[in-house]
């Protein structure tokens, strides 16, 4: 008998006063032990997908199941084992950060105090001030912390690090591989590449309702566009590098050349490059938008 | 664990809670302050007498009652229609408020996204609902039995309780179905709407089935009918109260039947 996935959904849907498709026929599974990143633009179905999970909405069509647990017949053991911070997080405005935390451990019953503690020293939580006197960023650590403090065995995070600053994000990413390295599963939505891919073992992308791709988050990364702006000391000949495979010269105005690139081609990009004097050269990784673009245009080629 | 939200549904609404019970109480020490100067005024009940019927059967002054006694006095001035709205107004505020008004604000979502049952959930704030509800029958009764050898009004203690049983029954039903409203639907509007047109009706149906015949028939669907118009002077209807509890109990567990069943609502 296999063991049953951390998350494992078949036809899972979802349609909202039967015309609006939310979520259609999501296949899904997600290993014990695997940080599975889902990725899409804002409104692609990532939070009704994990709402499902939770059974705070039912599905049209479909089930999910949670360690083998059915979210509809068995919704409180499988959120037994679930730790989830929501996209949109609210919490008890007049509560302080300690109350607010106390009360979620007495709503959830059994919580392993040091680990709390641990987690709200390692964040930075602001403990005793009222939470409506607290930033995005503070109300989001008291999220995290509520997520993790059962040590459960699956963490569902909406956008984890929105309103975290850098140094934040870096913990929460640290935070996110010990998990999976104890074994416990990670689901991770986000509509930035960047967020997940620095943790995520394989990436989900989910577009208008629909599961468009799963890949290793790697294969992604090399698919991803890049952006390039190369800022040369005299103008350079563009044919040199739209030559190249996967580039595409977006424009050259003067001695600025802007190409789209993808991973693998950056080495050739950056030879090409050198072959003039260079005064500034910039890389930015194209938006999520754009990787849906190219995953849709290498559709039609296949199709 | 589904207790915590029990105790969590008290302490929010603590300082509404406390505001609510120094008002009423103050409430009720003005209204008694005044007992003495009708006491001494015979010609008030000739005044009563003359008073169109429709608005004597709305304030439940009875045939032959004294309203220049303790007991008629605080039936029409507190008993037949400010106490009942005034526990109304709390009870549909707090039912309202503690699970349509908590959905509406997004904060319904972190606490059913834990492993509780959502109807665990709807009844343990529906227990808070009732220990607000009870508390502000309490304070009444405490007010009314101290200030009663001040500015004596003579009333008997059992009756009192009678007539704060028969209006905490009534809370009760009318919070519950705000909460019961609230756990079906998504939204605070009908959870505050639907228990005040129905509590409204219910008065209307109980102050006038007896001048408009055709009202008659519907009187045993009143809760304000059921549990009997002037306790204080001839007692609460105690199997009318039952009746009335028993309701509230059944629109409560319908409540913790139908959330079950719906989407959780995101603001």
């Amino acid at each position: 008998m296999l063991e049953p996935a951390a998350i494992d959904t078949v036809g899972l849907s979802k349609t909202y006063g039967g015309k609006v498709h939310a979520l259609v026929g999501l296949d899904l599974r997600v290993e014990r032990g695997e940080v599975f990143g889902y990725l899409g633009p804002n409104g692609a179905g990532k939070s009704t997908t994990i709402r499902l999970l939770l059974g705070l909405i039912h599905p049209t069509a479909g089930r999910a199941s949670v360690f083998g647990l059915d979210t509809r017949t068995n919704g409180v053991r499988a959120r037994g084992h679930l730790g989830y911070l929501p996209g949109d997080l609210r919490l008890s405005d007049r509560l302080t950060g300690r109350e607010q935390l106390e009360s979620l451990a007495s709503l959830r019953g059994s919580v392993d105090r040091a680990l709390r503690d641990e987690l709200c020293a390692r964040l930075g939580v602001v403990l005793e001030r009222p939470i409506r006197q607290l930033s995005r960023g503070n109300r989001q650590k008291i999220g995290l912390v509520q997520a993790f403090m059962h040590r459960p065995e699956l963490v569902v995070l909406d956008e984890p690090t929105a309103g975290l600053d850098p140094l934040l994000q870096n913990e929460v990413r640290a935070l996110l591989r010990e998990t999976a390295a104890e074994g416990r599963t990670i689901f991770l939505s986000s509509h930035s590449l960047d967020e997940v891919q620095h943790v995520a073992d394989r990436v989900g992308i989910i577009r208008a309702g629909r599961l468009v791709d799963v890949d290793a988050v790697e294969s992604l990364r090399e698919r991803a566009l890049r952006h390039v702006t190369i800022t040369f000391a005299e103008p350079a000949d563009p044919s040199q590098f739209a030559g190249l495979d996967g580039v595409r010269v977006v424009s050259t105005d003067g001695a600025v050349l802007r190409l789209s690139a993808p991973e693998p081609a950056m080495d050739g990009v950056v030879k090409a490059a050198a072959r003039y004097r260079i005064v500034d050269l910039v890389s930015q990784p194209a938006d999520l938008e754009e990787i849906f673009l190219e995953l849709y245009r290498e559709g039609d080629d296949g199709g | 664990m589904a207790a915590e939200l029990l105790r969590r549904g008290l302490s929010d609404h603590r300082r509404a809670l406390a505001a609510w019970c120094v008002g009423i109480a103050a409430y009720v020490a003005l209204v008694a302050a005044i007992f003495p100067s009708i006491e001494s005024s015979p010609d008030f009940n000739k005044l009563v007498e003359s008073y169109p019927d429709v608005l004597k059967s709305l304030f439940g002054i009875a045939a032959g009652g004294d309203v220049t006694s303790g007991a008629g006095y605080l039936d029409v001035e507190l008993f037949s229609l400010m106490l009942p709205l005034l526990v109304l107004v709390l009870a549909i505020g707090s039912g309202a408020r503690t699970l349509a008004g908590e959905e509406d604000a997004g904060r319904l979502e972190l606490v059913l996204s834990y492993p509780l049952r959502r109807r665990d959930a709807v009844l343990a704030k529906g227990a808070a609902v009732a220990a607000e509800i009870v508390t502000v029958c309490v304070v009444v009764g405490i007010a009314i039995a101290l200030l009663d050898p001040l500015v004596g009004l003579d009333l008997a203690l059992g009756r009192l309780a009678e007539a704060l049983g028969a209006l905490a029954a009534l809370g009760l039903v009318y919070g519950w179905l705000a909460l019961a409203v609230g756990a079906a639907w998504p939204s605070r509007a009908p959870a505050i709407g639907v228990p005040a047109a129905a509590a409204a009706g219910a008065y209307l149906v109980s102050g006038l089935h007896e001048l408009a015949g055709w009202l008659d028939p519907f009187r045993f669907l009143s809760p304000f009918w059921l549990v009997g118009s002037s306790p204080l002077q001839s007692g609460a209807d105690a199997r009318g109260v039952l009746v009335v509890v028993v309701a509230a109990v059944i629109v409560l567990l319908a409540g913790a039947l139908l959330v079950e069943r719906r989407d959780l609502e995101t603001p």
